[in-house]
């Protein structure tokens, strides 16, 4: 669906605001400062990434998928559902909704399996515990939460029809389009209606590609302010990953984040 | 470590907000619809907030099937007059059972075409407003051109999916439904193979499909809208033909060509050019001689069942039945058409504030799925419509109150989330009370029995 943007539920119901995003998460926060909150996001959206590159599937589809995940965990505490199962159900719900094709259970099972054992052992040292009927049933909690709101726009659409209009250049497209890819492992997506950070990505790959094209960025009918605080998320990431080690500290930050609490003992 | 994988309290939680289908709503023993989709019933809120009919579908299996994620994502974004209102969806834990809750609507094409054709097999008259047929089409272009519009395709246009509300604040619109949501974009064919028989129909099917087109597009859609239309007019399917062997997965469906050259004629080289560019073109050449179909022609079929050549309604009908795909209206300019600015307009109420004639949905039982009970049904249809008419007659001044109530309630919609209505929307015209009442006392009166033939198409439905 390539629908009225305006009229979406993506933009009347998950653009959110940074303050309410803040105010949901307080009991996260409570336990995780703020970037070990976003380093905890970062692995996460790179196991759906993984699990979405094993699986075959377009980026257009990992992307929505890990929309799915922080839609799931702006309304929720991390707590609720153990990310490591809602990751892959994320990507089971995406594929369907994006008309890939239905994921056979088994082959999601055994990709996940593969995937967190050969790509992610450095995080897990135990095998991902996890059934089909654990993705069936949590699928269900992930709708509901989603309010059945399914269809996610992208700014890869954008972001290609803007490259063309500045005139087609493969390397500015590509570095752009990784850009974007990257900004998955930020809030944008919850914050920002999606032609807005392909026009913040797109300005950060022409200053790493020291392209000036200041003209004709000044000619869109854009809030560049807006662009500006886009651009700022992307920088913070770039910060951010300059003095992360995940391997050595991913192991911590699973121990600390909030977990699931079984039913009180009697 | 052993991992839960939900927190307990937030299990709860959820649990406890969740609201039950069967809480919510009256509709044990309320089946009205049965198919591949899965049941369909008609419901009552039980809390008594409104006497509305409510329609749950009960979606085909177990869990998220494709088809259903596709149908609740698209349904949950989509919002037209002439399109199927998605109000809330129900996911029942315990069978794993997917419920989707619409505005229940009364009638569809499918019940009102076979209606006018038992009347007419029983020389019995209907009356309906002369515009009908117009507003009718009108409409379904208006939705379908939302959808196109979005890009989101039907698939599987056909009378039974083309609704229309019955008494109430949408009365007499149409709603589209049961988009294939299922069908896979870039294998058109291949899902239906899986379908029972007899539900599946290649009567809409447009010839570009039957000759192996790897895509669905716009113009497939536009193709079916022009065999329903066809319908409409004659309450015939155009492009009628026996439906045995119908599994086979294969696109290639030899009688069903047949049928649409005899009625359409064999398709010139120069009218078509891109038909040597079909995967089964050159089946078409082996199967299919020229010659059979030189006395053939769409202006002859309609010309039989009494519709002009020199008539608006057949030249828009042209349009949409034209054998090239790229040369076929869009919906677009199909609303455009002189047809619909010529006199009697469409109408927002396709029955123009004029009583329905046609009879409630029944329920089904649980042997009785399918439509078998069809004599009984007659008999039952025929004595409404006598009811109705006598009923018309005795009470002019009654109606002319409710259509004066119908102009006044603009259409409520309840709605997830979204602005009201449609701003969009043309067809805003309501017939004033004056022309309504013209209908009633002169056009309705039409018989259909043979001494009105001479009587132009409109009246004939």
């Amino acid at each position: 669906m390539a629908g009225n943007f305006w009229q979406s539920s993506h933009y009347q119901q998950w653009l959110l605001d940074k303050q309410d995003l803040i105010r949901e998460r307080q009991h996260d926060l409570a336990i995780l400062p703020e970037d070990e909150y976003q380093k905890i996001f970062i692995f996460f959206s790179s196991v759906i990434q993984t699990l979405g590159e094993q699986l075959k599937l377009r980026q257009q589809v990992i992307a929505t998928a890990t929309v799915y995940f922080k839609r799931f965990y702006a309304r929720n505490s991390l707590k609720c559902i153990d990310p490591l199962l809602l990751a892959p159900t994320c990507i089971f719900l995406a594929s369907k909704v994006e008309e890939f094709g239905v994921i056979s259970n088994t082959r999601l099972i055994t990709t996940c399996q593969t995937v967190i054992k050969n790509k992610f052992g450095y995080a897990y040292t135990q095998e991902f515990p996890y059934r089909t009927n654990h993705i069936l049933e949590c699928e269900f909690y992930l709708l509901e939460n989603l309010d059945c709101c399914l269809i996610v726009y992208q700014p890869y659409r954008p972001l290609l029809q803007l490259v063309q209009d500045m005139g087609h250049e493969e390397q500015l497209l590509t570095l752009a389009w990784r850009i974007v890819n990257d900004s998955l492992r930020t809030d944008l997506s919850l914050l920002y209606p999606p032609y807005q950070i392909a026009i913040g990505c797109l300005q950060i790959a022409c200053v790493i590609l020291q392209k000036d094209q200041k003209g004709w960025f000044a000619e869109l009918n854009v809030d560049i302010e807006k662009i500006q605080e886009i651009a700022r998320y992307i920088i913070n990431l770039f910060e951010l990953w300059k003095t992360y080690d995940e391997k050595k500290e991913i192991q911590g930050l699973l121990a600390k984040m909030p977990k699931p609490k079984p039913a009180p003992q009697r | 470590m052993t991992c839960l994988m939900m927190d307990y309290e937030f299990k709860m939680k959820t649990q406890t907000e969740r609201v039950k289908v069967e809480d919510l709503f009256d509709y044990e023993g309320c089946k009205v619809g049965r198919g591949t989709y899965g049941h369909v019933y008609k419901g009552r809120r039980k809390d008594g907030s409104d006497s509305k009919d409510y329609a749950l579908k009960q979606i085909e299996g177990t869990g998220l099937s494709m088809s259903a994620c596709r149908e609740i994502a698209l349904l949950r974004e989509l919002k037209h007059n002439n399109v199927i209102n998605l109000i809330r969806v129900f996911l029942s834990h315990n069978d794993r059972k997917v419920w989707l809750l619409f505005d229940f609507a009364e009638h569809d094409l499918w019940h009102i075409i076979k209606f006018h054709r038992a009347a007419k097999a029983s020389k019995k008259p209907v009356m309906v407003p002369k515009g009908m047929v117009k507003s009718l089409l009108y409409q379904i272009l208006d939705g379908i051109h939302y959808l196109h519009s979005n890009w989101v395709l039907h698939r599987d246009l056909k009378p039974a999916n083309i609704l229309v509300m019955g008494e109430g604040p949408e009365r007499g619109r149409v709603k589209i439904a049961d988009m294939g949501f299922a069908r896979l974009f870039n294998a058109p064919l291949k899902p239906l193979a899986d379908l029972d028989p007899v539900v599946v129909t290649f009567w809409y099917r447009a010839p570009e499909l039957l000759l192996g087109a790897r895509h669905y597009t716009k113009a497939i859609d536009i193709w079916a809208i022009g065999c329903i239309f066809a319908e409409l007019l004659t309450s015939e399917p155009i492009f009628h033909c026996r439906q045995e062997d119908i599994k086979t997965s294969n696109p290639y469906h030899h009688d069903q060509l047949d049928r649409i050259f005899n009625v359409m004629g064999f398709p010139h080289e120069k009218d078509w050019e891109d038909i040597k560019k079909m995967p089964e073109h050159p089946t078409l050449l082996k199967d299919f001689k020229k010659a059979n179909y030189v006395n053939c022609s769409l202006i002859k079929y309609m010309d039989r069942h009494k519709i002009k050549p020199d008539s608006k309604a057949f030249h828009l009908l042209q349009k949409l039945l034209l054998m090239d795909p790229n040369k076929r209206i869009t919906s677009e300019q199909a609303m455009q058409d002189p047809y619909f600015a010529e006199d009697p307009l469409p109408t927002q109420d396709v029955f123009a504030g004029c009583p329905i004639p046609y009879p409630k949905r029944e329920f089904l039982t649980d042997d009785d799925q399918d439509e078998k009970s069809d004599t009984k049904r007659q008999n039952q249809q025929q004595q409404q419509q006598q009811q109705q008419t006598q009923q018309q007659q005795q009470q002019p001044s009654q109606q002319q109150q409710s259509n004066q109530q119908d102009s006044h309630n603009s259409a409520k919609r309840v709605r997830l989330s979204g602005p009201q209505g449609h701003p969009g929307q043309v067809n805003q015209q309501q017939i004033p009370i004056s022309q309504q009442q013209e209908f009633h006392q002169q056009q309705m009166m039409y018989n259909n029995g043979s001494q009105q033939q001479q009587q132009n198409f409109q009246q004939r439905f």
